[in-house]
């Protein structure tokens, strides 16, 4: 085997960079925050349309009855941009729950009866979130629901796994 | 004002993200920064475009941008015979969090990675440690990027066991 070869690049971003002269970390944090703000308050209006795209998903699934990996993935997609803008916007609970629900589809390669309602019961909590506004930390809450869903994504797999019969098989 | 931080106003910063407003939130908190050249790209065939026209100093990445993706791009960058700047420092910024994902994204050549959700302060001390990183690249026959050891044993008496 070759030995590594080390390379120190002659050109490197710290001399595009002067350590003094800028705005204090503080000042500089709080400066950015203040030039999101019009973004922040648009974030609402934005993601009820994309959550509005993954209840139009869930529902063509669910009338189609054939579930396949694609429409999987494409539920997966839609959940997973949902929950990385969900925090960023502030709106904590909305990336504990999409982070739920893409846990929930990730590697999965059919969905069952049971298994729909759970999607359903993500998508509707989302929906709760944004018509209560609940923005901001809301940690007390952010706890109860990821243990939760938690436990409902549980739940829901060990009952497949045993296979009783889902809602729509009976 | 305190003056007491990093003067970032020469910085020319890429930013690749699928979704129009991460990039609008980026561009907003890097203006905030102080950077005042920004450039955005949708996905992954437009960001290579832009990072050869535009040849930034830094690069802010998604790694899910259909039809191909952030890691894909990642590699160009570092391999490509058209990359003006294969040692450009890359942050990803991602919501593919899991540990075998950052460790794709490492091995595929990037300089750090910052999970979504993105904070202000996060993607402030990300920027400034990447102004810091002064990690040497590694090129050998499975690899080329920054050094991916990031604690470097100042007590380690023994030889060189770094092999392709």
């Amino acid at each position: 085997m070759a030995d590594a070869k080390i390379i120190r690049p002659a050109r490197h971003i710290s001399q595009k960079v002067r350590k003094t002269g800028g705005p204090s970390p503080a000042d500089a944090i709080m400066r950015a925050l203040n030039a999101a703000e019009d973004l922040m308050g648009q974030y609402q209006g934005w993601a009820v349309d994309d959550l509005g795209a993954l209840w139009q998903k869930f529902n063509d699934t669910v009338a189609k009855g054939d579930v396949g990996t694609g429409d999987i993935q494409d539920m997966f997609d839609i959940s997973h941009e949902i929950r990385g803008q969900g925090g960023t916007f502030g709106f904590p609970l909305i990336t504990v729950i999409g982070d739920s629900l893409c846990k929930f589809l990730d590697g999965r390669g059919r969905l069952t009866g049971f298994e729909l309602e759970v999607i359903k019961v993500h998508i509707l909590a989302m929906k709760a979130v944004f018509r209560q506004e609940l923005k901001g930390d809301q940690d007390a809450m952010k706890s109860d629901l990821r243990d939760l869903l938690e436990l409902l994504r549980a739940k829901v797999d060990m009952t497949s796994n045993f296979g009783v019969d889902s809602p729509s098989d009976g | 004002m305190n003056t007491s931080g990093y003067s970032l106003d020469g910085l020319r910063v890429l930013v690749c993200d699928d979704s129009r407003q991460i990039r609008s939130l980026i561009n907003s908190f890097l203006n905030g920064f102080g950077v005042k050249s920004v450039e955005e790209a949708g996905d992954a065939d437009e960001s290579f475009e832009r990072m050869v026209e535009f040849d930034p100093d830094l690069v802010i990445t998604d790694w899910n941008m259909p039809p191909t993706d952030g890691l894909d791009f990642v590699k160009k960058v570092r391999n490509s015979s058209e990359s003006p700047n294969p040692y450009v420092p890359i942050i990803m910024l991602t919501g593919y969090t899991e540990l075998y994902r950052v460790k794709q994204a490492r091995d595929a050549g990037i300089s750090a990675f910052l999970a979504k959700p993105v904070s202000a302060r996060a993607l402030y001390k990300r920027l400034t440690s990447v102004v810091d990183d002064q990690r040497p690249f590694v090129r050998n026959d499975l690899y080329f990027g920054p050094c991916r050891r990031m604690n470097v044993r100042s007590n380690y008496m023994g030889g060189e066991r770094r092999k392709a």
